[in-house]
């Protein structure tokens, strides 16, 4: 997070001009007791994690006020540490120390642990501090104290407080919000960390504050060193004591004074205090009187509200749906998993530095999100982490717990740029996402699959979502698109979508100026959808942070639920909510309707009803491995409701399923119909179930269970033929009898089904071998056969023809059988157009392999194929190149030629046509355009190359010349006196 | 033409070697102006695909050896390309449209039809019909048959038709009324002896006719196996020898083990290392049928009298079945069960009765 300020730079952009106020201040102050508290307190706004910090100094300079008779000490002692603190101090200043609390005593404690402001037991310290001072003030704070204290054990955020205290704090609420299980996570190591970093800071500004007193009050500083000598003693003194044994036992005697003494000191001081008392305590009466009045307001408007909806969903809005009734308004009531909600919140918080970053303006809309979520303190107390935790190292850690990719590119958007969140219907992803961007400052557009989603139509909603804002509303918060039911959207759509997403990217690349920052994504996109493996998500899939809905816990729904029937007086019990959230597979808004239901209909909801209606039911898509799991384990017996259709009148019972054929049958129906492909059930089933428990040592059962096995094929084959799906239906029984063939109560072991894909692949790859084998076949072997005869007859003994014992020696020294073998292997493999290429092996050294590869065909393990070593391979390869080049050469001139004379000589005697060769005509000279003129030569390569006469006597002119020089060059081009003649292939070969 | 098949293949229908008869009746039906439509008939290696050549040579003389190959690419009606191999001479045209798999109605439309619509550009001499040959002509689909048969009555004035198939079962009775059918029978075991001598004779080798009848054994009167045989056991060893080792075919020596391993041992888990063969034999192309029929023929001779019927039976039943689906692993596996079944159920029995 380079590229962003850091805290403080932040802080300082963003509210320079109350700094500049605050920079002005501190002369005026430095003179005095307490000085620096304002400077202080803007540091530690910038801090955000010192607040007791300033609660330190600000007591320190209460205790001034409010312990005239010690301050003088207090703040000797201090110096003299700050001083000399090495240098064996005073006896005096060790006591005050004691006494007073200096940095390295017990407040430095709690120093250490301001990091844990939150923490409500020092909250309660300090107030009780505050309020044990026993100033008047004290008695005006305290009920403001108190409810502070009560909203810090009410897990309120102090921050929120402090801020209230010192006005000018305008928390970063588009900062990303901290989870607080990062907090916990954070370590030991780390929190003794931030604590001495603490210590530290706390100690620098210690000295900071003593470094200017001390340069002020040079004299007032020698005052309070006599003060001590006269005052603290270690030997006995003359004057009037009281004996002290300090922890070193070593004796102190600190004197007694009279009361009068003590009440001119009091004057004294209280002559310099009222400065400081108008100064600061005067005016930390007003906030703390402030602070008091916006809690005391918040308190009662936020109890308010909480009357007023119990009273209005109790009985008013009878026709409204429960389901948007109870809907989840606050990021509190959210019911989905917390992790879940958690890391999409964070994505969308990645995105304030883009959306909200910079812009200063933005601070209105912060206050509309803080006024709209301000009713709850919870929200805002998340909100209030955020502001800390971008700083924080910890994120580094979670990044690998959870998929979403924390890193931001160099225009500081997530890298991924858009958000899918998948699940099954009914557990709130919509509402989430709702919920969550409202809850970010967004406002959100949403579009679904009602709206048009055309490709066009797409674009401009997408565009104009992203780029545009509304002008009418009133709060100009930036939009968030959601898309809703994605997967339903056109591939086109979903296309142009990834495009843009990344066309921001491509956009930025090249960087052409404004134009290019024009496309640029700025705004946050979320994506919902059920199935997030549909084929058309595909490319969405890759760029997008996938957030995938594990379901609702059932009993944190039922909770949900109870509270719902309570406020609707709704009689039931916790058992049956329980029921009812399981058999709708914790899909929350059926439970909800469901429940509004049964209350239209009777005002009751009992465990009976939950298992005898049919509501709140639903298709299920069961995974594959649960279906073959229902199909190979007898199911445990489940809490069912027993119903008699003779006797429907009598109440029926709550029983445990009796595991008879019959509910099993309908179990494995049931499973078999939530899954539908049959077709891959079956493979499954057909490569699992001899591992499974045989019903007959036999072999009956699995012939019967093969003899299902062929039905289904059969049936399943007619109907991809003929497209007759009205047998479909049928296909299921097969599941039944496999079930009760091998089914058990054990946890099966099952494995995906991979080999029928497998035979297909290979199959497929055999197929293109033989067809690339059958194409080579010339016309003059066509003996071997075709289809299948080749590939089953001739292929087996083909291997064996092509597998001569050749020595590994040259050719030259070859027997004569040997000879005449090689020159068989070569033919029939020019023949039947074979031969050997050179590979590299996946061992990595080179082998000769056939091509196409006759090796792979018809190969069974166990079984040699062509056993040639690799010499005799090399040399046959080299032998049936050049053989296949004899073969290509033309056939001698020779029988051609009388041909040509008979046809020349008379059209009677004409051959068949296919017999006709093309004769070369002689090209006559007047048919050439420029023959007397040119002469056409050919250079070696037998490109023509053209001379004129007239350049060639001119050429002999200067020869002539030359020659008759006493010396003469001749310049010879290329390397050699190479002569052109004319060579047939053959005989090179 | 360096393997024998080729080498010695007879070229004429004069030099064919066995059913003489035919091959006189055949050349008579040359001498006539016109012919039917043809259909030979006959199993694997019995010489069908060398009489129809050696017709063509009757009809047209020599120049219908001046082959040449092309590849054809058809578009289907899918617009799926697929290409077909052809064979041509100026006179006829050699197909095999089971290349095309399901799509042979395409190539059976468009390339035969089109061939078919074409007149001879050079009739001085010549016939006035071209002939095209379907070999395979029995895996053609049944609607690529049905697209034949009108264009055999249509263009019957410019091309004739010439089938091979292995069997005419598969073959649309329409077809096969259109057709004469000219069966091709294997040759009897003297005929591929004298067949396989003489050509020993050319090549300069002797071969022991005890040699010779044992290659006649394992080829099972196929012609072609018969002589590729011989000629990898010449490569292996070259003056032969009476008892000299035959090579045998990959996948039967395979089916074979397979066979005497449903008979060893009947449980489960040897079921399933049955499976994998079975489908390592399915991947190496060998089609089901001829699975099932080398297991059916291991299985009933090493078995017991009293269950051979039954195997039969079942193996009859199987068979068919699987015909009828498309997944042929299940058929296989469930006979091979069901074998396992009555074996172990004969065996136990076998037992029961040595006890008493």
């Amino acid at each position: 997070m380079d590229q962003y300020p850091d805290e403080n730079e932040e802080f300082e952009l963003q509210y320079q001009d109350e700094l500049e106020l605050l920079e002005d201040l501190p002369d005026e102050f430095n003179p005095y007791d307490g000085p620096s508290t304002s400077k202080q307190a803007a540091e530690k706004q910038k801090e955000n994690r010192a607040p007791s910090a300033l609660k330190d100094n600000s007591r320190f300079g209460n205790s001034t006020l409010g312990s005239p008779q010690l301050s003088q000490i207090t703040f000797g002692a201090t110096q003299l540490e700050g001083e000399d603190a090495g240098a064996g101090s005073s006896g005096g200043g060790y006591v005050n120390r004691r006494l007073f609390g200096t940095p390295k005593g017990p407040p430095v404690g709690r120093g250490c642990s301001t990091p844990f402001q939150r923490m409500p037991a020092i909250k309660e310290l300090e107030n009780t501090q505050l309020t044990s001072r026993g100033f008047a003030q004290d008695k005006e704070i305290n009920p403001a104290a108190e409810q502070l204290q009560e909203l810090g054990l009410k897990n309120a955020n102090k921050r929120r407080l402090e801020r209230d205290l010192f006005g000018d704090i305008d928390d970063l609420f588009h900062e990303s919000y901290e989870d607080p299980m990062v907090k916990k996570a954070r370590t030991e190591e780390q929190r003794d960390h931030e604590a001495i970093d603490k210590i530290l800071e706390l100690r620098r500004k210690m000295r900071e504050t003593s470094k200017t007193l001390r340069k002020d009050d040079v004299s007032r500083l020698k005052d309070l060193h006599d003060f001590k000598m006269r005052n603290l003693s270690y030997e006995i003194p003359n004057w009037p004591f009281l004996a002290i044994q300090r922890s070193d036992l070593e004796r102190i005697y600190v004197r007694f004074h009279s009361e009068e003494y003590e009440q001119r000191q009091l004057d004294m001081i209280s002559a310099r205090g009222e400065v400081v008392g108008s100064l600061l305590g005067d005016a930390k009466e007003k906030i703390w009187q402030e602070a008091g009045e916006i809690v005391l307001s918040r308190t009662t408007k936020e109890s308010d509200p909480d009357v007023t909806l119990v009273a209005t969903n109790s009985n008013t809005e009878p026709g409204r749906l429960w389901v948007d009734k109870y809907k989840p308004r606050k990021y509190i009531d959210l019911l989905s998993d917390e992790m879940t909600n958690r890391s999409l919140l964070y994505w969308l918080k990645m995105w304030d530095k883009v959306v909200f970053g910079k812009a200063f303006h933005s601070k209105q809309e912060q206050e509309a999100v803080a006024g709209e979520g301000g009713s709850n303190n919870q929200l805002n107390s998340f909100n209030k982490r955020t502001g800390k935790f971008e700083s924080n190292g910890g994120w580094r850690q979670r990044k690998s717990r959870q998929a979403l990719n924390t890193n931001v590119d160099a225009l500081g958007r997530p890298m991924q740029k858009v958000a899918l969140l998948c699940g099954p219907p009914g557990l709130g992803k919509t509402t989430l996402a709702h919920t969550i961007a409202r809850h970010a400052g967004y406002n959100v557009r949403e579009i679904n699959a009602s709206d048009d989603r055309s490709p066009e139509a797409f674009k401009l909603a997408v565009e104009n979502g992203t780029q545009m804002s509304s002008v009418l509303n009133a709060d100009k918060r930036p939009n968030c698109i959601v898309l809703d039911e994605i997967d339903g959207a056109p591939r086109q759509s979903i296309e142009y979508l990834v495009k843009f997403i990344s066309d921001g990217i491509f956009n930025k690349g090249k960087a052409k100026g404004a134009k290019a920052e024009h496309n640029i994504l700025k705004r946050p996109i979320i994506c919902i959808c059920n199935d997030v493996y549909d084929p058309a998500l595909r490319p969405l899939r890759q760029v997008a942070f996938v957030v995938s809905f594990p379901p609702i816990d059932a009993a944190r729904l039922a909770e949900r639920l109870v509270q719902i029937a309570y406020r609707e007086q709704l009689k039931t019990d916790f058992g049956s909510l329980i029921a009812l959230a399981e058999k709708s597979g914790n899909d929350v808004r059926s439970c909800i309707s469901s429940m509004q239901f049964f209350n239209a209909q009777k005002h009751s909801l009992t465990l009976q009803d939950v298992l005898n209606n049919n509501l709140g039911q639903k298709d299920r898509h069961q995974g594959l491995f649960a279906v073959w799991d229902a199909i190979f384990r007898i199911q445990r017996p489940r809490k069912t409701l027993q119903t008699d259709a003779s006797k429907s009148d009598e109440p029926a019972q709550v029983t445990m399923t009796n595991m008879s054929v019959t509910t099993r049958v309908r179990n494995v129906l049931d499973a078999v119909h939530s899954s539908g492909d049959y077709e891959r059930l079956t493979q499954g089933v057909y490569e699992n179930y001899l591992q499974q428990k045989m019903p007959d040592p036999n072999f009956t059962g699995v012939c019967d269970a093969l003899k299902w096995f062929c039905f289904t094929d059969t049936v399943q084959h007619q109907i991809s033929r003929q497209q007759n799906y009205s047998v479909y239906p049928y296909l299921q029984y097969g599941f039944v009898v496999w079930h009760l063939l091998f089914a058990t109560l054990a946890w099966p072991k099952i494995s995906f089904p991979t080999r029928g894909f497998e035979l297909l692949q290979k199959s497929t790859n055999q197929r293109n071998i033989f067809q690339a084998l059958c194409k080579g076949v010339t016309t003059s072997a066509l003996g071997v056969g075709q289809g299948k005869t080749l590939l089953l007859d001739t292929v087996p003994l083909l291997k064996r023809i092509l597998s001569p014992q050749l020595r590994s020696v040259a050719v030259q020294l070859l027997s004569p059988k040997e000879q005449q073998d090689l020159r068989h292997t070569i033919e029939v493999m020019v023949d039947l157009g074979l031969t050997f290429v050179q590979v590299k092996s996946q061992e990595g050294h080179y082998v000769f392999q056939t091509e196409p590869d006759l090796d792979a065909l018809s190969a069974f393990p166990g079984y040699p194929g062509l056993t040639l070593p690799y010499f005799s391979r090399q040399l046959i390869a080299r032998e049936v190149d050049l053989e296949r080049i004899r073969r290509a050469a033309p056939k001698g001139g020779a029988p051609s030629a009388p041909a040509a004379k008979k046809k020349t000589s008379g059209t009677a005697a004409q051959l068949p046509n296919h017999l006709q060769t093309l004769k070369p005509k002689p090209i006559s000279a007047p048919n050439m355009r420029n023959a007397p003129k040119q002469q056409l030569t050919k250079d070696f390569f037998g490109r023509i190359t053209h001379k004129s006469t007239s350049t060639n006597s001119a050429e002999d002119a200067k020869t002539d010349a030359i020659v008759k020089s006493p010396i003469w060059y001749r310049y010879k081009e290329g390397f050699n006196n190479a002569v052109r003649k004319d060579v047939h292939i053959h005989e090179l070969l | 033409m360096a393997l024998w098949v080729d080498k010695y293949r007879p070229r004429e229908l004069s030099k064919l070697d066995f059913h003489k008869e035919q091959a006189e009746n055949l050349r008579s039906l040359c001498k006539q102006s016109d012919f039917p439509h043809l259909m030979f008939y006959g199993p694997s290696g019995a010489g069908k695909k060398t009489r129809i050549m050696c017709l063509l040579r009757e009809m047209y003389g020599a120049g219908v050896e001046r082959l040449r190959s092309e590849t054809m690419t058809f578009t289907t009606p899918s617009n799926r390309k697929i290409e077909v191999m052809t064979v041509s001479s100026n006179y006829h045209l050699e197909v095999n449209p089971s290349d095309a798999g399901m799509y042979d109605r395409t190539v059976v439309i468009d390339l035969i039809k089109q061939v078919a619509q074409t007149h001879q550009i050079e009739i001085s001499g010549q016939r006035e019909f071209k002939v095209i040959v379907i070999s395979e002509g029995d895996e053609l689909t049944k609607d690529a048959q049905h697209a034949l048969r009108r264009t055999m009555e249509k263009y019957v004035a410019t091309c004739r038709i010439i089938i091979s198939v292995n069997s005419t079962s598969r073959i649309i009775p329409a077809i096969r009324s259109r057709c004469l059918g000219i069966r091709v029978a294997a040759p009897n075991e003297t005929e591929i002896v004298s067949i396989l001598q003489s050509t020993c004779k050319r090549e300069g080798l002797a071969l022991p006719v005890e040699l010779a009848k044992r290659v006649v054994d394992k080829s099972e009167r196929n012609l072609r196996r018969a002589l590729l045989m011989l000629e990898a056991a010449k490569v292996a060893k070259a003056p032969f020898t009476a008892n000299q080792e035959i090579p045998d075919l990959d996948w039967q020596v395979f089916l074979r083990e397979t066979a005497s391993q449903i008979i060893s041992e009947q449980t489960p888990n040897k079921l399933e290392k049955i499976r994998e063969r079975l489908y390592e034999l399915l991947t190496q192309g060998v089609p089901p049928n001829l699975i099932f029929r080398g297991l059916v023929e291991q299985l009933v001779n090493k078995c017991d009298m009293s269950i051979k019927a039954k195997t039969l039976e079942f193996a009859t039943e199987y068979e068919h079945r699987m015909q009828t689906g498309a997944k042929h692993i299940f058929h296989l596996e469930a006979f091979v069960a069901q074998f396992m079944n009555i074996y172990k159920k004969f065996l136990s029995e076998l037992i029961m009765t040595d006890d008493f």
